[in-house]
C-alpha cells in the first residue's frame, strides 16, 4: 500500500495557516462558546496506522507474464459491474461472452484482473464445452477505484477482453 | 523600525479579528442548539417524494444490491438455522418454541407484523428480539441470548420470515402513543458533537449526497431487517444500524434494546405501516 | 465470522429441460481472510485463510475448474452456466489453503 504523501503545496499551506488555526483552536477551547455536545472524545477517528505494505505488482507485468506478447482484442466479451461500489469488499462482477462453445472451438479460460489491487490477479476459470455458454459471475474485493479487466482465452489461442472502471468510495455514512 | 511595528501590529490584529468572528458564530450556534434541544419537534419539509428518491438511487447505484440479494444472500443460512433453533429444546422447563407455537413455530405466521408493540408488563415497547428473549427466560427457563449474536439473529430472522409478504400493521393507539411520541422526538432531536438529528439527513436532505453517499429516504427503512449488510460482511439488526449512525453523529450510543432505541424502532416501523415485510434484506 | 464455515447453498431453476442451458448459483460461508488484515486489538496480522480451488463435476466429468486469489469476497458467491444433456449428479468441491474440503452434490433431473 502506498503511503500518504501530501503534496508540497498542501504542506506549505498548512504551515502558513498554522498560526491562525492554532489561535482559533485555543480560543474555542478556552472560552467553550462553541457547543461540543455530549459526544465522547474517543469517538474521533484518529489517523490510520501505517500498514506493512505488500509489494504491489504492476498490471502490465502481470498481463505479460500470463499472456506473453499476444494481442488482446477488445470485443466479444461483456461485463456487468456496478459504477459505484460503496464497499470495496464486495463488488459483484458478471462476465459473459457470445463466443461459441462447441467441441474444438470453445472458451477455454476466463481471467479477472483488478489493476490497483496489490495482487491484480483475482480468479481464473477453466471452462469446457459442457458449460454451453461462457458466463461467470463472482463477488470480488477491490482496494480502491480501479479498472476491472475480463480476459477470455479460446481453445484456438485467441484472446478477447473488456475493461470497466468501478469507483470504490469509502463512505462517510454507514456505521 | 516602523516596518517592524507594522508587522507586530498585524500579528496582533489578525488573530483578534479571527477570534471576534468565531466568537459571534459560536454563540449563534449555541443559541440555536438551545432552542432545539427541548421537546419541541423541529419543522422540516421532506426534500423529495419517495419515487423521486428511487429514481436518483437507480441512476447513481443501479440495481445491483437487489440483484445480489436475489442471486444469493448469505443471511438465508440464518433462516435455516433459526428453524432448527425453534425446534430445539432448551432451558429448565424442557420446552422448545415448537411446544407452544406448533411444529417449526408455524403458528407465529403473521405475528411479526404487529411488532414493535406496547407491552403492559414491560410498561414500554416490546420488540421482536426482546420478545424472543423474554419467552426464553420466562416460558422456557433458558438463558436469554446475547443481542446481535448468531443465534439471536437467526431466531429473530426465522420468526420474521414467517410473515414475509404480509403488510406491517403497527398500532400506536392507546398506551403506545406516548412511546411513539418519544420516538418521534428522538428522531427529530438534534444531539451529538455535530448537532445532527436523524431527520436532518433522512427527511430534509434525503436524496442528496453526503460526500459520495446518497442519503436514503426514511420510507422503507424498517421493513427488511435483520439484513445482510455488505459493509459489515455480516447480518445485523436495525438497532445495530441505529448505533452505527449514532457513532457517526458523535452521540453516546445507548445499549441494545434500551428504551431509547426501542422507541425509535417503533417510530420508524410506524412510518412503514402497510409495506410488506421482506426479510432477509441486503444493503450496501 | 467463523460460525458455519462450509455451509453451502446451490440454486438451480425449478424445472430443467433437456438441452437447456441453465445458470447454477452457489454460495458458501467462508471468511476468506487475505492475510493482510490486522487484528485491531492485538495489532497482529490475521493469518491468510481462503478458498483457492473450486471444481465442478457433472456426472464424473470435470467441467469447470477455478483458481481463486485472496481478492474474492467473504462468503463467496459464484455462478456458472451448464448445458443439461443427461440426468446426473452435479458435484461442487471447494478447497481452502488450510486443507479444508467442502462439497455438495445436487441431482439434475431433466424432464
Amino acid at each position: 500500500m502506498k503511503k500518504n504523501d501530501f503534496s508540497h503545496s498542501r504542506r506549505e499551506f498548512l504551515k502558513k495557516t498554522g498560526f491562525a488555526s492554532a489561535a482559533l483552536l485555543s480560543f474555542s477551547a478556552l472560552s467553550s462558546v462553541i457547543p461540543l455536545g455530549n459526544g465522547k472524545a474517543g469517538n474521533w477517528i484518529g489517523p490510520r496506522e501505517a500498514e506493512a505494505a505488500p509489494v504491489k505488482e504492476d498490471i502490465k507485468d502481470k498481463l505479460k507474464a500470463t499472456f506473453g506478447n499476444r494481442k488482446i482484442e477488445m470485443s466479444h466479451v461483456t461485463m456487468k459491474a456496478p459504477i459505484i461500489a460503496e464497499n470495496g469488499a464486495v463488488v459483484p462482477v458478471n462476465i459473459s461472452s457470445d463466443l461459441p462453445m462447441e467441441a474444438g472451438n470453445y472458451v477455454k479460460k476466463i481471467y479477472i484482473f483488478v489493476d490497483n489491487n496489490s495482487n491484480p490477479f483475482i480468479a481464473s476459470v477453466d471452462l469446457s464445452p459442457a458449460n454451453g455458454r461462457a458466463a461467470f459471475s463472482l463477488r470480488i474485493k477491490m482496494r480502491k477505484t480501479s479498472p476491472v479487466r475480463a480476459i477470455v482465452e479460446t481453445s484456438k489461442g485467441k484472446l478477447y477482453g473488456t475493461t470497466k472502471i468501478v469507483k470504490v468510495t469509502i463512505g462517510g455514512c454507514g456505521g | 523600525m516602523s516596518k517592524k511595528i507594522s508587522i507586530l501590529l498585524k500579528m496582533l490584529v489578525f488573530p483578534a479579528a479571527v477570534m471576534l468572528v468565531t466568537g459571534t458564530l459560536g454563540s449563534m450556534t449555541g443559541a440555536q442548539a438551545a432552542t432545539q434541544s427541548g421537546s419541541k419537534i423541529e419543522q422540516l419539509t421532506q426534500s423529495m417524494s419517495y419515487a423521486e428518491y428511487q429514481k436518483r438511487y437507480e441512476k447513481y447505484y443501479g440495481n445491483f444490491t437487489a440483484q445480489m440479494a436475489e442471486n444469493g444472500n448469505p443471511a438465508d443460512f440464518l433462516i435455516d438455522d433459526g428453524k432448527d433453533l425453534a425446534n430445539k429444546v432448551v432451558g429448565s422447563k424442557g420446552k422448545s418454541c415448537a411446544s407452544c407455537h406448533g411444529k417449526d413455530a408455524l403458528k407465529l405466521k403473521g405475528a411479526a407484523t404487529t411488532f414493535p408493540k406496547y407491552n403492559a408488563k414491560l410498561k414500554g415497547v416490546m420488540t421482536l428480539a426482546l420478545q424472543i428473549n423474554t419467552c426464553l427466560k420466562n416460558q422456557m427457563g433458558a438463558k436469554p441470548l446475547k443481542y446481535e449474536s448468531y443465534d439471536q439473529l437467526a431466531l429473530t430472522l426465522y420468526v420474521k420470515s414467517l410473515s414475509n409478504g404480509m403488510p406491517i400493521q403497527v398500532s400506536i393507539d392507546g398506551p403506545a402513543k406516548p412511546f411513539y411520541e418519544k420516538g418521534k422526538i428522538a428522531y427529530y432531536k438534534r444531539h451529538g458533537q455535530l448537532n445532527f438529528s436523524c431527520a436532518i439527513c433522512h427527511v430534509k436532505y434525503a436524496g442528496y449526497k453526503a460526500r459520495s453517499n446518497l442519503i436514503s429516504n426514511n420510507k422503507h427503512h424498517a421493513d427488511h431487517w435483520p439484513c445482510y449488510r455488505l459493509k459489515w460482511g455480516k447480518t445485523g439488526s436495525l438497532q445495530r444500524r441505529f448505533r452505527g449512525c449514532m457513532k457517526n453523529m458523535r452521540v453516546k450510543k445507548p445499549p441494545f434494546q434500551s428504551e431509547e432505541l426501542r422507541n425509535l424502532e417503533l417510530y420508524l416501523t410506524y412510518i412503514d405501516n402497510g409495506d410488506r415485510i421482506q426479510v432477509p434484506g441486503m444493503r450496501m | 465470522m467463523p460460525q458455519g464455515i462450509g455451509k453451502i447453498k446451490i440454486r438451480l431453476p425449478r424445472t430443467v429441460r433437456k438441452g437447456q442451458i441453465i445458470t447454477v448459483k452457489t454460495l458458501i460461508i467462508h471468511p476468506m481472510e487475505t492475510g493482510l488484515r490486522k487484528n485491531k486489538k492485538t495489532k497482529k496480522k490475521i493469518p491468510a485463510y481462503y478458498i483457492n480451488d473450486v471444481s465442478v463435476y457433472y456426472g464424473d466429468q470435470l467441467i469447470t475448474h477455478e483458481n481463486w486469489s485472496i481478492a474474492v469476497s467473504a462468503n463467496p458467491f459464484m455462478s456458472f452456466d451448464l448445458k443439461v444433456d443427461k440426468a446426473a449428479p452435479l458435484k461442487i468441491v471447494w478447497k481452502d489453503i488450510k486443507g479444508g474440503i467442502y462439497q455438495k452434490t445436487v441431482q439434475i433431473e431433466p424432464r
